[in-house]
């Protein structure tokens, strides 16, 4: 977790730390601005699941795939690159989210994978400082699936976060919380 | 909250970006309130003022042009982007503004454009105007907004808001300054004869200023930023040193210069106080009329034009 909070810290802070020696203003071309973006979704979000086979630890990371923005003046249609405030001031996702679980007490990896949609609400600084998320999404953990039910809480421009999972109807009964690292 | 915080300070330091470290190792041993003012301003209206000034911190402004009153870049929060902590309160409370004509923003950063500030200004104004790609991801707020690009005017009331361009750096969360580059401005404030210039955040550019002056031939008031200053290699590129500032007052050829952009915030090196002890002796160096530069203390009021029975 320490090193996924690093990396993410690595990339919000690196247009201003390619200190050059010109006077001019700093600059970043949409090439490595998208090139950023995209190194920044492959930070993961740590994932705690308990279930009735055990207790797991992994990694899960999101891709918005549509976003309908109900609290902005403008642009209310996102998809893959998604302006924090898009999010945090009200917004409906639609999300896929792979996830890789290990070190569970019978020492099996498995994968995850999330389909969903997700209502953002924003609670204070209209979500900037907080806001929170309701979801619902189809839940595959191999070989199990079923139907999944979240609960989120944002901060930091929704950029951090803490979401709990539950899937009650797999055979294992699975519960995740995550905490969520999402930028952009 | 000092988790986090301690793990951004060596992801930075890990950068290169010495000063960063050194603000925020600042900000955190910061009290978490910040500091109060003796007395606070009830009541901004001056009657006895065609131009007044009051400074509520950081490039924040109240400005009053005979009836009309303009806000600028509004932040009342205690904290910019949760980890900058205010050093001393507002001048002012949100409540206790007069309802104003216009609040301006320069650009998108945290410490210019505050979500929360903008929600506590929708029973106070009607309008904010902002720079060019800033309204793609504002929130709605009750109040009016538009855009404006390098001199395009909006006009209220007979209020006339002129955007001119400065020199800064777009963007609010590092990668968006390549998807939103022009986001970034200064502004003119004209009424009835009145004229403010308000330059936000900028490094010096004497082509801007030198175009300002040929556009605006007489500016009764130039707001200008005059920190950080220090570490200068980094901030030159973006932010005026005290004694730039004082050059782009001359050349704008403005009749008073109120300085802003200091003291209320830790974003660099400057020590609290620094900024305007610099200001002072830039200003005898320069040769300037002692009264033509209005340091003021946060939360202080100035009349500069004072009404003529």
């Amino acid at each position: 977790m320490r090193w996924a909070l690093i990396a993410l810290c690595l990339f919000l802070v690196a247009p201003t730390a390619t200190r050059a020696q010109s006077v001019d203003p700093p600059r970043l071309s949409p090439g490595l601005a998208g090139a950023l973006w995209s190194a920044a979704q492959l930070v993961p979000s740590p994932v705690f699941v308990t279930g009735s086979d055990g207790v797991g630890g992994g990694l899960r990371w999101q891709v918005t795939l549509f976003l309908l923005a109900l609290g902005l003046v403008e642009r209310p249609v996102r998809s893959l690159v998604v302006h924090p405030a898009a999010r945090h001031a009200g917004a409906i996702e639609l999300y896929a989210s792979p996830g890789w679980l290990c070190c569970a007490p019978n020492d099996r990896t498995s994968w995850l994978l999330q389909l969903g949609g997700r209502l953002y609400l924003p609670l204070e600084g209209r979500g900037e400082r907080l806001a929170a998320s309701l979801g619902a999404s189809y839940y595959r953990a191999s070989p199990q699936h079923g139907v999944a039910f979240e609960l989120g809480v944002y901060t930091l421009s929704s950029i951090v976060g803490f979401s709990v999972t539950i899937a009650p109807w797999l055979t294992a009964r699975e519960v995740s919380t995550a905490l969520v690292f999402h930028y952009y | 909250m000092r988790a986090p915080l301690t793990i951004l300070l060596f992801a930075i330091a890990l950068c290169g970006c010495g000063f960063a470290v050194r603000a925020l190792g600042r900000t955190l041993a910061l009290p978490d309130a910040p500091r109060k003012l003796p007395a606070k301003l009830r009541d901004a209206r001056r009657p006895d003022a065609r131009l007044s000034v009051l400074w509520i911190g950081h490039a924040t402004a109240l400005v009053q042009l005979d009836d009309k009153f303009v806000l600028t870049d509004p932040v009342f929060t205690t904290s910019v982007g949760a980890i900058s902590t205010r050093l001393v309160e507002p001048g002012i409370d949100p409540a206790d503004l007069p309802p104003l004509t216009a609040a301006v923003v320069s650009h998108t950063h945290m410490d210019h454009l505050s979500f929360d500030s903008l929600a506590m200004l929708e029973p106070k104004t009607r309008l904010v105007v902002l720079p060019q790609d800033a309204r793609a991801n504002l929130p709605r707020y009750a109040f009016e907004t538009r855009e404006l690009a390098p001199w395009q005017s909006a006009e209220l009331d007979g209020l006339r808001i002129t955007a001119v361009p400065v020199r800064h750096v777009g963007g609010r969360f590092g990668v968006d300054l390549a998807w939103s580059p022009r986001s970034f401005t200064g502004y003119v404030l004209e009424y009835h004869g009145l004229s403010v210039y308000f330059g936000g955040d900028t490094a010096f550019d004497a082509a801007l200023f030198r175009a300002a002056r040929e556009r605006f031939a007489r500016l009764d008031l130039a707001l200008l930023p005059i920190c950080p200053i220090a570490p200068r290699e980094h901030m030159r590129r973006v932010h005026m040193d005290p004694g730039e500032a004082l050059r782009a007052f001359n050349l704008l050829g403005a009749t008073y210069m109120v300085p802003i952009h200091f003291d209320t915030f830790i974003n660099s090196d400057d020590q609290p106080g620094e900024c305007g002890r610099v200001l002072e002796r830039e200003r005898r160096v320069q040769q300037l009329p002692e009264r033509s530069v209005a340091l003021l203390e946060i939360g202080e009021q100035r009349v500069l034009v004072p009404r003529v029975p």
